[in-house]
């Protein structure tokens, strides 16, 4: 780090100032949305309303944005990265974000976007070997009026405590600013090669720093033991240990009798990967856990498998459960919980709740009491098919919400077929016959060529929603998100015993007529669920839907991303007048202000001034009317925040995709 | 008068590769429906994809979460129309995640080949070359 004495007093003091105003005004981060013009936190605020009350960008004027400033990533790490997720903080004019492939920490002058310094972990082998590569979802920042902090976990799963003024590592913190995540976790684990990392951004609530953990992706895991996802609560100042909460509970601990044949022992995963939610008056942090090892064949282990695919309230301080509700159970279609509960205080029926609301991938939010864990409106345990995979153990029934409404389709009928065109519907339809359709909870099937090939699902695996989750109006009560729908293939397969110990994975059968692979076929290939190349389902295939959280219902949902290409220009769909369709694809963080619903779109699509790129649009928030979209050179990958600076209101967002590398861009208004 | 500073006093600069703006000229417009790799090499690219990608993103090329997918319409999403270079070279010096340049230009490329043989490009009479320029020329679009 490299910073001239006078910037770097600058640097001090302008953090300080931030800092003193903070302290002031007591917490950090209320529960109201991005306060004071700043993003203190991943979320906005602590309870991820991703909301800031913030007008001076508004209907008017939105395609007026321009560039203020850019900063390539490139050169952050040994190489460029392309899937730049970051979402940075605003703090007293400087701007904090991680980035690059080496997951560097960047503080910027958040006007210019001028560098004011760079931290940079070179972590070697361990690094090389993680889980959880690339940027990640960002970072914390910590002050209590004297000093500020900024802290966040390494690709090795490192926990770093830098000084926020000059990006120095904080002696007094851990081992010379650094806590080794991989030692302290309640079980043995190798520090260079464990399955074990995190991309979220940590959340802080007064002197507590909680950490969650992420592991490899585990449609076809190595083996059925794994590293567990222990949730665990450090001291901000020392890098103390407070307490581990385990996700996997152990003997004599609450829910393991929900694992039977001592699968608790040896199962993995049941991290939280996702963006944690705290109330502070309450002293209470939400964790959205996702599945235990094996995304798609659980016959290793039997059981409903608390807490994997649970929302669980925990105290801040001492790491005690106040109470979980399993979203659920014995999951079998990777539907982890992939975001941020939102903490808002609602009005339904007349009733006054403190409430969270937790989007999940597959197309439903579940609202509860925060306090108690209580479901605002009724959530039903309804019998579901069973399966017959060799081993599998099914759980009997499912939880339904009844309300709101499901915000994107779930499974399969013959129904959600394209029909553009008669033809069109014809093929899709005799496409499907080879697969097992059925509704919600229709588990996977072991893959055969002969049929069923597998489980067509939907959400994807992807979801639905994902990690940026959703964003919510802490005045209007309003929930906005992003979803796509795009069709997946969930066939299970038996495992030789080289690629993974466990008797069935992911995957699907191959044509036992095919030359095997390598013999110069190469053309066997399915292309992807596709008819003539269009999505096998009908659009639209991206979609923002608005709820009113104090009702329970759907008020708006448009179409989100512009008609891709392909489909515009498809020879099938000549003289067809077809809305926009959105894009199949994308996991989209919207932002909600004042007046506006910001988002950008996730694919490349040839934009109104011939260039390739993608739009940032913006729409009324009350209608869902579009108001206004500016052009970015590549997809939105992290999601949007915004911050007053010297009387200017600024967008900022992580752009990347394609052969497009990592981008920050920051809009603001001309002057 | 200017000195010269570099390169030769005259007849332009040295070049290494073919120009590419002369391949392009020489074939305008070619896509990736033109026949621009084989049938051997993308059954090489095959074998290959499932010993180095296929972990990540899948065995039917649908990604999984943590890697995009590589065939359907979320891959036309992000590469429809892009320089099938751009896709090379994002592959050669980015790709397998976890061993990052360990795959030589002859193996990206017929990793390349298998993709697009994958998503139903049609295979011809000459493999897909391990240049990034030369790959520049030719546009990634659906199959027909």
């Amino acid at each position: 780090m490299m910073s001239s004495r006078p910037r770097r007093l600058l640097v001090s003091v302008v953090i300080l100032l931030g800092a003193g105003l903070v302290a002031r005004n007591g917490t950090l981060a209320g529960q109201s949305g991005a306060q004071k013009g700043e993003w203190p936190t991943y979320g906005g605020d602590l309870a991820s309303t991703r909301y800031s009350p913030l007008d001076q960008i508004n209907a008017d004027n939105f395609n007026k944005l321009e560039v203020a400033w850019r900063l390539k990533t490139d050169a952050l790490g040994p190489r460029p990265e392309f899937n730049f997720q970051s979402t940075p903080l605003m703090v007293g004019g400087v701007l904090f974000t991680t980035a690059g492939s080496r997951r560097a920490v960047v503080a910027l002058d958040a006007a210019t976007g001028e560098m004011l310094w760079m931290h940079s972990e070179h972590e070697g082998a361990r690094g090389e070997a993680a889980p959880r590569r690339l940027s990640g979802r960002g970072l914390a920042y910590w002050t209590d009026g004297k000093e500020a902090r900024i802290l966040y976990v390494t690709p090795g799963y490192r926990l770093i405590a830098l000084d926020a003024r000059t990006g120095a590592l904080v002696a007094g913190f851990g081992t010379n600013g650094v806590v080794d995540l991989r030692l302290d976790d309640d079980q043995d684990m190798d520090l260079v090669t464990a399955d074990i990392g995190l991309h979220a951004a940590p959340v802080i609530s007064k002197d507590v720093i909680i950490i969650g953990a992420a592991h490899l992706v585990s449609g076809a895991p190595r083996s059925k033991t794994n590293a567990k996802g222990y949730v665990r609560a450090f001291d901000v100042r020392t890098g103390k240990r407070k307490w581990i909460f385990h996700t996997i509970p152990g003997p004599g601990e609450f829910g393991n009798d929900t694992w039977e044949k001592d699968s608790w022992a040896y199962t993995g995963n049941a991290g939280v990967w996702a963006q944690m939610s705290i109330d502070e008056e309450l002293g209470l942090v939400y964790l959205p856990v996702e599945l235990p090892t094996g995304d798609a064949y659980g016959g290793h282990r039997p059981g409903a498998g608390l807490f994997g695919e649970s929302l669980v309230a925990v105290d801040i301080q001492t790491g005690q459960r106040k109470w979980h509700y399993q979203l659920v159970h014995h999951g079998l279609w990777d539907h982890d919980i992939p975001c941020a509960p939102i903490l808002v205080d609602l009005n339904v029926d007349g009733r006054a709740i403190k409430a969270v609301a937790q989007p999940v991938k597959q197309g439903f939010v579940y609202v509860f009491d925060r306090v108690t864990g209580a479901p605002v409106w009724p959530i039903e345990e309804r019998a579901v098919p069973q399966g017959d995979v060799p081993g599998e153990w099914y759980s009997p029934t499912q939880p339904f919400p009844t309300r709101p409404p499901a915000y994107d389709r779930q499974f399969v009928s013959l129904d959600d077929l394209i029909d553009f065109t008669p033809e069109l519907k014809a093929e899709a339809v005799k496409m499907v016959s080879r697969y097992k359709l059925g509704p919600l909870f229709t588990p996977p099937v072991v893959s055969k060529w002969e049929g069923p090939l597998a489980t067509l699902v939907l959400p994807n695996f992807n979801g639905g929603i994902n990690w940026p989750g959703a964003s919510v109006d802490p005045e209007t009560k309003m929930l906005y998100a992003y979803s796509f729908t795009l069709i997946w293939a969930l066939g299970v397969v038996p495992s030789d015993g080289t690629r993974s110990d466990m008797n069935y994975i992911s995957g699907l059968a191959r044509d036992p007529n095919a030359p095997p692979a390598g013999a110069g076929g190469g053309g066997g290939g399915g292309g992807g669920l596709t008819v003539q190349g269009l999505p096998l389902i009908k659009p639209p295939y991206g979609r923002i839907t608005a709820i009113d959280l104090n009702k329970g219902d759907i008020i708006w949902q448009v179409a989100h991303g512009e008609t891709p290409d392909n489909i515009k220009n498809h020879p099938a769909l000549k003289g067809l007048n077809i809305p926009r369709t959105g894009q199949p694809l994308g996991r989209i963080g919207t932002l909600t202000t004042k007046t506006l619903l910001v988002a950008g779109e996730p694919a490349f699509t040839t934009t109104a001034n011939g260039q390739r790129g993608a739009m940032l649009r913006a729409y009324n928030k009350a209608t869902g009317t579009e108001v206004g979209a500016v052009y970015m050179p590549a997809p939105q990958t992290g999601s949007p925040m915004t911050y007053m600076l010297n009387g200017r209101q600024y967008i900022v967002l992580a752009v990347s995709g394609g052969a497009y590398s990592g981008e920050l861009l920051a809009l603001r208004l001309p002057s | 008068m200017t000195p010269h500073l570099w390169g030769p006093p005259s007849g332009g600069p040295i070049r290494l590769k073919p120009d590419p703006t002369q391949v392009a000229a020489q074939q305008p417009g070619r896509t990736s429906n033109d026949a621009v790799f084989t049938a051997a090499q993308a059954g090489r690219g095959e074998t290959l994809y499932q010993q180095q990608c296929a972990s990540c993103h899948g065995q039917a090329l649908a990604g999984a979460e943590a890697a995009p997918a590589l065939a359907g319409p979320a891959f036309f999403g992000s590469w429809n129309e892009a320089p099938l270079g751009d896709f090379f070279e994002r592959i050669r010096i980015s790709m397998p995640q976890d061993k990052p340049g360990s795959l030589s230009r002859q193996q990206t490329a017929d990793i390349v080949a298998y993709i697009l043989s994958f998503n139903k490009a049609p295979a011809g009479q000459t493999d897909l070359p391990g240049d990034t320029e030369l790959l520049k020329a030719i546009k990634i679009v659906p199959a027909k």
